[in-house]
């Protein structure tokens, strides 16, 4: 009996000497392509098959599942059958932004939100000016809505119907989700610009505004995704999220239904490329040629399609497309509310923004 | 057949039989039934039918998303690595803890427990700290080849982080236990440390450590919040089972997510209920 115990401890240490080699192997035989050692050589020369880290929030997953194989196909095509390998990794936008100042080599990132990408460009990864390429540097758009109960029992309409008593909200936490800044930004945005019940540029009239909704709001979920998920478990009786997502959420065959309020913002969706990295791994041109693929009408229609994202452009997406998309009222961009520079102190700063106050006299 | 019975076996058979609690003959039974019932065999069972409601559909969909293969072999490979690793160091550092005295002893051995304290998430946060490429440490590592954070590598340092505790804290008690004096009587006959070690220590230590690297094997495949910030989520690459499990339930796909669930659920399962019968046996017999 001994001896059996013997044989399978002895098995259990070799499988585990063979599995680490394995995994030591696993992290340098992707190395000289990962990490580049070609910097060393002065003269950056793409590798046989050059490999693409492309970090992305997320939601769109689907969409570049299909959007990566047409465009290697693509490549392949116009470039004497060369392959390019993708490394895709998905996660929060914000966590994917500060994984790539701590040194995960992505060579192009999908973010959620413009800040995310400038984050990477203040921690100098990114050098060129990332918003001079097609469309500033926007890929895909949404715009941001409530998710409500089949026949829409509460009967909410607006941003202001979000402030009556008792209502249960859900929204990401704006702390934990970059992305959650849309939706804030949506009613700050819908009452500057005298919706929502606020007369125009009465910011004091924004700030209890928002401090209406956020003190109805039960659950700060860590993602946009993580509150449909949460609302769909029957939680709450709204949840502020994309109109993307709602209809993902649909598609899946779930019973969501969705309010586009008279006013609200275009969430715009960067993708940049990351000079530092795609210089290390010298994938530039390829890197640049995905992007520049991502602005052409053949990946808008996967957007639009598989991703239900509105045109980039803001005139466009208000007006819808007559089928899936409902023209709205009032669409406004970050750039009409004075960029996210101003956005983020204003709405966001410690300890005047709008936003942060509204938020410290709910947590009262 | 939990994990716990199988510790509890590891330890040898109690001492001595104690007058049951005043529940009556069934009460108590009855109640660790329910409890057990509720808390852990329903939650599985769920799981598991959402999983296999519509026979292997959802497994087949699963398994035919990209990564999902190598999410599965990424995760056994680095589980099962991180547990034999520890196998051996938690060994000797139960053994250093209780065999010998030295200053910061109960220091060290409070250290022990610092990965049950600490959220893992805290725990990924910190490693990526310590060993991202931007930081000094990573970056010399890097330069010298070898890759940690987002990187296999990274995943496996995670995976020993957490499961250090395991192996010492079932091998420790049964060391205590052991009588010094047969240890002694190898020395006197003339055996070396290590042979005394071979010899007269490990055999007795066997089925503990068995216990103990098994319980860590099961918690890393399973664990999430280290892993999800320090491996970079790379598909095919680095990304671990639970963390794809995780993906597909956030892709509106809870049906697929449940089943790969199962599968890591049964291969733990399964391997617990190996090392049930190897201590079990071992125990009759000797």
């Amino acid at each position: 009996m001994r001896s059996k115990t013997l044989k399978l401890m002895a098995t259990l240490m070799a499988f585990g000497i063979l599995s680490a080699a394995c995994a030591s192997n696993d992290g340098t035989s992707n190395n000289p392509q990962a990490s580049g050692d070609n910097t060393d050589s002065g003269e950056c020369q793409t590798p046989e098959v050059p490999t693409i880290t492309f970090a992305a929030y997320s939601t769109p997953r689907e969409v570049y599942g299909k959007i990566i194989p047409a465009f290697q196909t693509k490549w392949k095509e116009e470039h004497e059958d060369q392959q390019v390998i993708f490394q895709e990794s998905y996660g929060g936008s914000t966590t994917q932004s500060q994984n790539v100042v701590n040194g995960f080599e992505a060579d192009i990132v999908a973010l959620s939100l413009a800040p995310d990408v400038d984050a990477i460009a203040d921690a100098g990864l990114i050098t060129h000016d990332w918003t001079s390429v097609a469309d500033k540097g926007i890929v895909s758009s949404s715009v941001a809505v409530l998710d409500v109960r089949p026949g829409n029992p509460e009967g909410l309409q607006d941003w202001n119907d979000l402030t009556k008593d008792g209502l249960e909200i859900l929204t990401p936490d704006p702390a934990a989700s970059g992305g959650a800044r849309w939706n804030i930004v949506a009613a700050y945005g819908a009452a500057l610009n005298g919706y929502a019940g606020v007369d125009e540029g009465d910011t004091a009239g924004a700030q209890s505004l928002l401090e209406g909704i956020f003190g109805n709001v039960t659950v700060l979920d860590k993602s946009a995704r993580d509150s449909i998920k949460n609302f769909e478990a029957g939680n709450g009786d709204v949840a502020i999220t994309y109109e993307n997502e709602i209809f993902t959420a649909q598609k899946a065959g779930l019973e969501d239904e969705m309010v586009i309020p008279p006013a609200t913002v275009l969430i715009e969706n960067p993708v940049a490329v990351v000079d530092a990295n795609v210089d290390k791994h010298c994938v530039r041109e390829v890197a640049e040629a995905f992007v520049e693929y991502l602005h052409t009408d053949e990946a808008k229609e996967l957007y639009t399609t598989v991703g239900f994202l509105r045109s980039t452009d803001a005139k466009e997406a208000a007006k819808g497309d007559g089928d899936q998309f409902a023209p709205i009222e009032h669409l406004f961009t970050v750039d009409d509310l004075g960029g996210w520079d101003s956005i983020t102190e204003d709405v966001f700063g410690e300890p005047d923004g709008i936003f942060t106050k509204a938020f410290a006299a709910v947590q009262g | 057949m939990s994990t716990q019975a199988v510790a509890d076996r590891a330890l040898g058979p109690p001492r001595a039989r104690r007058r049951g609690l005043p529940l009556g003959r069934w009460g108590l039974r009855g109640l660790a039934m329910v409890y057990l019932g509720c808390a852990i065999v329903l939650p599985l069972a769920a799981v598991l039918a959402k999983g296999f409601e519509g026979g292997l559909v959802h497994l087949k969909a699963a398994l035919a998303s990209p990564g999902a293969i190598d999410a599965i072999k990424l995760t056994l490979i680095t589980a099962a690595t991180a547990a034999i690793v520890n196998a051996v160091f938690g060994t000797l550092i139960a053994y250093a803890l209780v065999r010998y005295r030295f200053p910061g002893r109960q220091l060290l051995s409070a250290i022990v427990d610092v990965p049950f304290a600490i959220p893992t998430l805290v725990t990924g946060v910190m490693l990526v700290a310590l060993y991202g490429p931007a930081s000094p440490v990573g970056g010399f590592l890097k330069d010298h080849g070898f890759q940690v954070a987002f990187a296999p590598l990274g995943i496996l340092i995670a995976l020993l982080f957490v499961t250090l505790p395991f192996v010492i804290r079932t091998v420790q008690p049964v060391l205590t236990e052991l009588d010094i004096a047969e240890e002694e009587a190898a020395y006197s006959l003339g055996a070396g440390g290590w042979t005394t070690f071979r010899k007269v220590v490990l055999p007795a230590l066997r089925p503990a450590i068995a216990a103990g690297t098994l319980l860590a094997f099961a918690r890393a495949i399973g664990e999430f919040g280290a892993v999800v910030i320090i491996a970079g989520n790379i598909t095919g690459k680095t990304l671990t089972a639970p963390v794809f499990i995780f993906q597909l339930a956030s892709q509106f796909r809870p049906e697929d997510a449940a089943a790969v669930a199962s599968i890591l659920f049964i291969l733990s399962f399964v391997i617990v209920l190996i090392t049930d019968r190897l201590i079990n046996r071992r125990g009759t017999k000797v």
